[in-house]
């Protein structure tokens, strides 16, 4: 499984010459060429991401069915639907609710919060060992493989039949009930979400790692000179230094709970029922399976104002960088 | 002697995580190599006392249920959708790094905040656009054109934050000489930028690799289908028989791996340069 | 600092890899489209699949028409996706009637008058009941291909011998056998409801009971869309499924059934190590336990089956049954020659030999039938007093999923039967 990494804090970038005095007296480089260079990047890009972006949300306001056409003028009410009205996307009406919105909720707490714990307990703990290589090998592993591979491999594990399944296996060598990982809608997501977050602990743990190397060796032994335990000094010193690592990686983690739909679509296709649905999966759903477009382009629109805030926060963070330099 | 003995647990905890965080890799790939009959009755783990392994799986895989064909069907996908993105990318990046022009960090701004755009946002217009415009879907232009927009976003930013990191001396130098832009970005940028170009190239290989939901939607003729697409097929028609789905998933992975492995230095610094200041 | 190694040694290992998997995939091409050939796509995999390409074999071999046949993971998304993308297959075999009304009114299906295959060319082969589900707005557009009995309860002839167990001809017998198994410490029912989209394997049960309970007169008109499912008789046949479907009498319980596909479900009767006594859905199940499951099984012996039982002694026994229609997304000489070869009696026989389906052309002899069980598969069909097509393949659109997951719904919580009935009826509703 790879995901997309995240925007960087870029290097600064040279400083631009007086207004006025570009390049003096050298040869100056015409606009024109510049906007050559991107040019072909930028016809791909409107043509193949921003169009088609428009076009969504502006089908997001019709029903048409047939060819994917605009028919028959809905106004907002797909997104009325949507949430109040549909029961697998956003149930309310019981406890704990429902639908696949709050199974996105799940994933939001539980994959990032155990990614994190793991990952940074296994970057801070690998640092002193002399096999840290091989830790980091082991962990990371799962990053190069498609979702659609962590599915089967997981697939196996989960398997009901004791004889098949590592996990059930083990279950009834402890005496204990077999349990149907996938079939049971009480389990289930938090199946998938053990299984994502093994594959992507090794991002979490590699980043951290090379945060920790870069932390300044002097004062984490000073502090250690002076007396302080490890477990001080990771709470006081290298926790706050790493803050900022620590805040790109749940972005990351952040991006894939809105994205995950690989590992439902192999694992479960959504099921028991709809259970184990994502927002994701719902718009392939309501558009491939249930014919409905625009209803399943309202999910793609739910999905990037959902994404929103970490593309302004990018930019932010990019233009941040670029004053600071 | 008081350090090694609190230390120990850690020794022990890690290594034991770490071996845990294999074990379910491992059941697959052991599991590939038995027999049905054997895979339905003991559990893989039992395969190390009782070695009795057989390949047929992998033979049937690749003819029985054409996975061969979709192996192939892969690296056609991928190939292209990761050089038209490199090239295109790496183009754009030089201009935003070294060719001022007007606008020009407005357009890169709106460039990152593009990254991070879902898939599902472009589905469906996609689709439409290629079906009426050239029949794209039934080739490989289709998700060819696809992945190499969606991978734009990323090769321009980490591009151009490479290139800008170059030497400003060589590149004015040059233009002093009178060398063309192009000749610039050729014979200078390019050279030199060999490590950066790497890595989003792999980085972009294993994400088109790897991708699903794009195949799904862009490369409706079955014969052109990657593996990634074939092998949830191979689920519903042969739901039980693990040792095909082993042999599948393991020809599946089986490229990222070597290129993990081969390269990882490269790979790990593709993800990297997305998230640390070095 | 250039590291060329690591290059090197990829480029090595791909090289290798890349030829290994070439050369054995270039070895098993699969046919080429071109314009001597058609592109088939159904839902079928494993034994079923064999069976339909014997009759594409005796196909090609007759007219020299090659048959590429694609396996569809879920077939809604993937005729939509295509259908979209333009590029739909030449001949799509549906299990739902109900979906090819969808797909005509959308103008995706070529006419078979306009194929050349006459009205009266298809009367000649098909009585006016299969006619009719294969049509849409009075037009027809789906050629019968294959038919199945879903009223048949498979059961192991040594087991009943030896506990001196009657076959049920009621559903209370029915019951007291399963009480019975389980008396003795053995797990009664294995159900598979889950993964693969299994969750059309309830709907069986209910429209089963549906019918022996409600009477076909309303069954036609629930399904229909002329009765809602909120009535008192579509709650009162959920209910009695749960007096079987429940954490007692299944195999690992509600997750158990959950967690299981319609193939597990008979291989954890009919395998190797098997792990319950009965399962339940069609004919078919005989052809796909014999062939792909267990190889050892022995017909009449080891594996056999037995019809529903009856619920409501004046309803006697409706047989619930099933079709696919093979119908054409494309229009060209070579689906014309394709579907009337398999309307002809010489398609319907070779099929019938696989032991896998039944039927529905009127030319094809009971003789044709391999075995004991697909005889009496045939005969149950032939003799049915009443016959009801499967109601979930009626429904419109996607619906037969959403059903089935409706359903997934009552076996886990039948104390709210009432609402689940009622959720799913507001979203069917307005939609026949």
């Amino acid at each position: 499984m790879s995901s997309q990494p995240l925007p960087a804090p870029a290097p600064a970038a040279p400083a631009p010459p007086a207004k006025g005095r570009r390049f003096g007296l050298r040869a100056r480089p015409s606009s024109l060429s510049g906007f050559l260079f991107v040019l072909p990047a930028l016809v791909v890009l409107v043509i193949f991401l921003i169009y088609p972006a428009y076009y969504t949300t502006r089908r997001t306001l019709y029903e048409g069915a047939f060819h994917f056409g605009f028919f028959h003028y809905l106004g907002i009410d797909n997104f009325k639907e949507l949430l109040t009205n549909d029961k697998d996307f956003l149930d309310l009406s019981k406890f704990p609710p429902g639908g696949a919105l709050i199974n996105n909720l799940r994933w939001l707490i539980f994959y990032i919060s155990l990614s994190l714990l793991i990952g940074l307990g296994l970057a801070v703990l690998a640092v002193r060992v002399r096999y840290e290589r091989f830790v980091k090998t082991a962990i990371f592993l799962p990053m190069a493989i498609s979702a659609v591979a962590v599915g089967i491999i997981w697939l196996l594990v989960y398997s009901p039949n004791p004889d098949i399944g590592i996990l059930n296996s083990l279950l009834r060598g402890g005496g204990l009930h077999t349990q149907s990982w996938l079939g049971n809608p009480s389990l289930v997501n938090y199946a998938l979400i053990f299984a994502y977050i093994w594959a992507s602990v090794g991002f979490v743990m590699v980043v951290l790692s090379a945060a920790i190397k870069g932390l300044p060796a002097d004062v984490l032994e000073a502090a250690r000179v002076d007396g302080a335990n490890e477990w001080q000094i990771f709470r006081r010193i290298m926790f706050p230094l790493l803050s900022l690592p620590i805040s790109v990686v749940t972005i990351w983690l952040f991006i894939n709970v809105i994205k995950v739909f690989d590992i439902i679509y192999v694992m479960t296709g959504g099921g028991p029922g709809t259970s184990s649905r994502v927002i994701a999966f719902t718009m392939y759903e309501e558009t491939f399976q249930n014919g409905r477009p625009g209803y399943g382009a309202a999910v793609a629109v739910i999905m990037l104002v959902l994404i929103a805030p970490v593309m302004i926060l990018n930019v932010r963070r990019f233009r941040s960088e670029k004053v600071v330099a | 002697m008081v350090r090694w003995l609190t230390r120990t647990p850690i020794h022990i905890g890690l290594v034991a995580i770490a071996v845990i965080w294999l074990v379910p890799t491992v059941g697959l790939a052991i599991t590939s190599f038995r027999k049905p009959v054997d895979i339905s009755n003991t559990g893989w783990w039992h395969a190390f006392t009782q070695w009795d392994w057989t390949l047929h799986n992998y033979g049937s895989v690749i003819h029985a249920t054409g996975m061969g064909h979709a192996w192939v069907n892969s690296l056609i996908i991928t190939v292209p959708a990761t050089l038209l993105p490199l090239t295109l990318g790496a183009l754009a990046a030089f201009g935003f790094a070294w060719v001022p022009f007007p606008f020009r960090d407005t357009l890169f701004l709106i460039i990152v905040a593009l990254m991070i755009v879902p898939i599902q946002t472009s589905l469906v217009p996609l689709l439409k656009l290629f079906a009426e415009h050239g029949h794209l879907n039934n080739g490989y232009w289709g998700i060819w054109l696809a992945h190499t927009a969606f991978g734009l976003p990323l090769a321009v930013f980490l591009l151009r934050n490479f290139f800008i990191t170059l030497p400003k001396d060589l590149i004015e130098a040059a233009r002093m000489d009178g060398a063309s832009n192009l000749s610039i970005f050729r014979r200078i940028v390019v050279p030199l930028s060999v490590p950066a170009l790497a890595s989003f190239g792999i980085f972009q290989f294993l994400w088109v690799w790897n991708d699903l939901l794009m195949a799904l939607i862009f490369v409706s003729d079955p014969n052109k289908q990657p593996m990634t697409v074939r092998i949830p097929y191979l689920l519903s028609t042969y739901g039980q028989e693990y040792n095909l789905l082993a042999a599948a998933a393991f020809l599946l992975m089986i490229v990222p791996l070597i290129v993990f492995f081969a390269l990882q230095r490269y790979f790990v610094q593709g993800l990297l340069a997305g998230s640390v200041k070095s | 600092m250039k590291r060329r190694r690591p290059f090197i040694a990829l480029f090595v290992l791909l090289a290798l890899v890349v030829a290994a998997v070439t050369a054995t995939a270039i070895s098993a091409k699969p046919a080429k489209r071109n314009a001597n050939s058609i592109e088939v796509l159904s839902l079928w995999g494993g034994s079923e699949k064999d069976a339909f390409l014997k009759v594409t074999a005796a196909f090609t071999k007759a007219t020299g028409i090659n048959v590429q046949y694609t396996a569809a993971r879920d077939f809604i998304p993937d005729i939509r996706t295509r259908l979209a993308a333009g590029n739909p297959p030449d001949i799509g075999i549906l299990p739902r009637p109900g979906y090819i009304g969808t797909l005509a009114k959308q103008g995706a299906l070529k006419q078979l008058s306009s194929l050349g295959l006459s009205n009266a060319y298809m009367k000649a082969n098909y009585t006016p009941g299969w006619l009719a589900l294969g049509s849409s707005g009075g037009k027809l557009y789906g050629v019968p291909a294959k038919a199945n009995s879903k009223s048949v309860i498979w059961y192991k002839p040594q087991s009943f011998k030896k506990y001196h167990f009657k076959i049920p001809k009621t559903w209370n017998q029915l019951l007291a056998i399963t009480k019975a198994y389980k008396a003795k410490g053995l797990v009664p029912w294995s159900v598979g409801a889950g993964p693969s989209q299994s969750q059309w394997t309830l709907t069986d049960w209910f429209e089963n009971i549906y019918a022996r309970t409600a009477g076909p007169a309303k069954y036609q008109r629930l399904f229909t869309g002329k009765l809602p499912f909120t009535d008192p008789s579509v709650a009162n046949a959920a209910r009695i499924m749960t007096q079987i479907i429940n954490n007692k009498y299944v195999l690992n319980g509600v997750q158990g059934v959950l967690g299981q596909s319609f193939v597990g479900g008979i291989g954890d009767v009919f395998g190797t190590s098997p792990k319950a006594q009965l399962y339940f859905e069609g004919g078919f199940v005989g052809g796909i336990a014999l062939q792909q499951v267990n190889t050892a099984l022995k017909p009449g012996k080891t594996i056999a089956d037995f019809p529903w039982p009856t619920i409501k002694p004046s309803l006697d026994h409706p047989v619930v049954g099933a079709a696919d229609f093979a119908a054409a997304f494309k229009s060209s000489p070579e689906v014309t020659q394709f579907l009337k070869y398999i309307s002809t009696k010489a398609a319907g026989t070779i099929w019938v030999s696989t032991g896998a389906v039944n039927s529905p052309n009127k030319r094809v002899s009971g003789s044709a039938y391999p075995n004991v069980l697909a005889r009496a598969e045939a005969h149950q069909l032939a003799t049915a007093k009443t016959f009801l097509f499967d109601g979930s393949d009626l429904l419109p659109g996607a619906f037969g999923d959403t059903w089935g997951f409706a359903l997934q719904d009552v076996i886990q919580h039948p104390g709210n039967i009432k609402s689940i009935l009622s959720d799913f009826q507001n979203k069917i509703k307005g939609q026949f």
